[in-house]
């Protein structure tokens, strides 16, 4: 079920604070964060955002397109290498 | 065969099967289009007169339904813009893998074509 348009998107109140104050003192340092469930608002383009993967920050430059997604989507948390070959497993 | 919406050719269905053989004309659009020029819904399309054919065609094209190529391509920017902007969903499409979080330990098949047996598994005892 998709999100009441009453409520208007989810963003975190302090990350929101951050990014207003950034934007007016033309900040250029990434805001680190962890609302990785946050939606990415039309004032974060231009900014960098360090959004939390569980382990580090993954520096994300927001792009107009990127509005409307959330931040999580641009930190993944799994890393995945590929399975191991047959010849590692029986070395 | 009659000729609708550049190439496709449906010809000894019903009206209202016939159109769902356009990409982007499902059940919904035909019978939408099919009452709004105020045809019957049930003769095959060789029934039909070219009259009636042009009717359709220019409903199609006033209906401002994306149909065809342009339905196509316009599916494809919108993969396009996830990948670009290194979105999860633009990851798992450039993978090939289910982009909605379904699981992958098995099926998905659709997605990821037909199965590649990994050799080396260890075979469980027999009970």
């Amino acid at each position: 079920m998709s999100r009441s348009v009453k409520k208007g998107p989810h963003v975190d109140a302090k990350l929101m604070k951050k990014v207003v104050r950034a934007q007016k003192t033309g900040a250029r340092a990434a805001i680190r964060t962890w609302a990785r469930s946050s939606m990415m608002m039309p004032e974060m383009v231009g900014l960098t955002l360090a959004i939390h993967d569980g382990r580090r920050f993954v520096s994300v430059l927001v792009t107009e397109n990127m509005v409307g997604h959330r931040l999580g989507e641009f930190a993944p948390t799994r890393l995945f290498r590929g399975h191991s070959s047959k010849s590692d497993r029986t070395g | 065969m009659a000729l609708i919406a550049g190439v496709n050719v449906p010809d000894n269905r019903r009206l209202e099967v016939a159109l769902t053989a356009i990409h982007g004309v499902g059940p919904k659009v035909s019978k939408q289009l099919i009452n709004r020029i105020g045809l019957d819904h049930n003769p095959r399309v060789r029934e039909l007169n070219e009259e009636d054919l042009a009717r359709i065609r220019s409903a199609i094209d006033r209906s401002g339904v994306l149909i065809e190529g342009d339905l196509r391509r316009e599916t494809q920017m919108n993969i396009r813009r996830l990948v670009d902007i290194q979105a999860y969903r633009g990851l798992r499409h450039r993978r090939g893998l289910p982009v909605r979080g379904q699981r992958t330990r098995t099926n998905s098949r659709t997605k990821r074509g037909r199965r590649a047996t990994v050799a080396g598994k260890k075979r469980t005892a027999k009970h």
